[in-house]
């Protein structure tokens, strides 16, 4: 029963995997192509994870570690990745419409 | 075009991993050499963990050849970026852009659990998957992160090559006690074997492991450092 469950949540992280790879091919802009993969990885990693805890019981503490330690790092290095996109001048593509960091510089710079 | 030249990488790419994964059989015995690498290291050794057994042992020679090596990388990379720096090509550090509250806050979370899985790597060497220079690396991805994060952040290069030499005229040391005490150059069993898996055992790999993880740690953030300046 176990390893079913296990087997489950492998499986659809599997699946999160697979939309990540699809998003970076099939997203218009550098933006959207890292939220893409970012977001789906981080999920699908976390699942996968999940479901091996359940193969072997005894992993589980350092599963949970790596678990952490993804969580903590995937954002952050994409949300890094963007900013220094942003930063350089990397377009966005053309129906994005809002440009909130953009904004908040605006606002900054205009009130000292 | 290129539409045609994706669906061609996919296939191609599927069709290699489809037959890796066909033709892969799980083999049930080893080959000889491999076999006595097996039955010696724990035997002879008292390390559970095989391949650094060899690493530290019958090929330790060959592991300080390979720290020399990056030594090496280091003194070239110190040669050429090591000048005082040219203030019209590179950005002065009070220029730089500063990393996003975010970058800073998770690297003051994120360093302290890197530099302890580091310290794991390099003292299970011996008993689980590890060593010296995996955990050196580990280290020093953990230098690049602080670097990353604070453009302030001084390295100092001067006592992290202290550091790097020191530990690799202790490595050679224990080498010599082994020529000394027992078989050989760098042979680790100057110490007693203890107990198989025990965190203090398999003699002398502990130290070699320690020394090792600190001369590469040291190495890698000196190379880093000196692109960054």
């Amino acid at each position: 029963m176990a390893e079913l469950v296990g087997s489950i949540l492998i499986l659809i992280g599997a699946f999160f995997h697979f939309s990540a790879g699809l998003g970076m091919v099939r997203m218009p802009d550098a933006y959207t192509r890292m939220q893409a993969g970012t977001k789906a990885s981080t999920l699908g990693n976390t699942l996968v994870l999940t479901g091996l805890a359940f193969y072997h019981p005894g992993w589980t503490l350092k599963l949970v570690l790596i678990i952490y330690f993804v969580l903590m790092t995937n954002p952050v290095s994409s949300h890094a990745l963007a900013r220094a996109a942003h930063f350089i001048g990397i377009p966005m593509a053309g129906n994005s419409g809002i440009d909130a960091l953009r904004d908040a510089q605006q606002t900054k710079r205009s009130d000292p | 075009m290129r539409r045609a030249s994706i669906v061609f990488a996919i296939t191609f790419f599927g069709l290699l991993f489809a037959s890796v994964a066909i033709n892969h059989t799980q083999s049930v015995s080893l080959w000889p050499l491999a076999r006595s690498y097996v039955e010696l290291v724990p035997r002879e050794l008292g390390a559970p963990n095989v391949i650094t057994g060899i690493l530290l042992n019958y090929r330790a020679f060959d592991t300080l050849g390979e720290v020399a090596v990056l030594f090496m990388v280091a003194a070239g990379v110190g040669l050429v970026l090591g000048r005082q720096p040219n203030p019209t090509v590179a950005d002065p550090p009070e220029t730089a852009r500063p990393s996003s509250e975010i970058v800073q806050i998770a690297t003051r979370i994120l360093a302290p659990l890197i530099s302890v899985f580091a310290a794991y790597i390099i003292m299970n060497g011996h008993i689980s998957a590890g060593g010296g220079f995996q955990g050196g690396a580990v280290l020093a991805s953990c230098l690049i992160l602080w670097l990353l994060a604070d453009a302030q952040f001084q390295v100092d290069v001067k006592l992290l090559g202290l550091l790097e030499s020191v530990a690799g005229v202790l490595f050679v040391l224990v080498g010599i006690a082994g020529l000394i005490f027992a078989g050989g150059f760098l042979d680790t069993r100057v110490l007693p074997l203890g107990q198989l898996g025990a965190f203090f055992s398999a003699g002398a790999i502990p130290i070699l492991s320690l020394l090792l993880g600190i001369k590469v740690g040291c190495e890698l953030s000196v190379i880093l450092a000196r692109f960054r300046a």
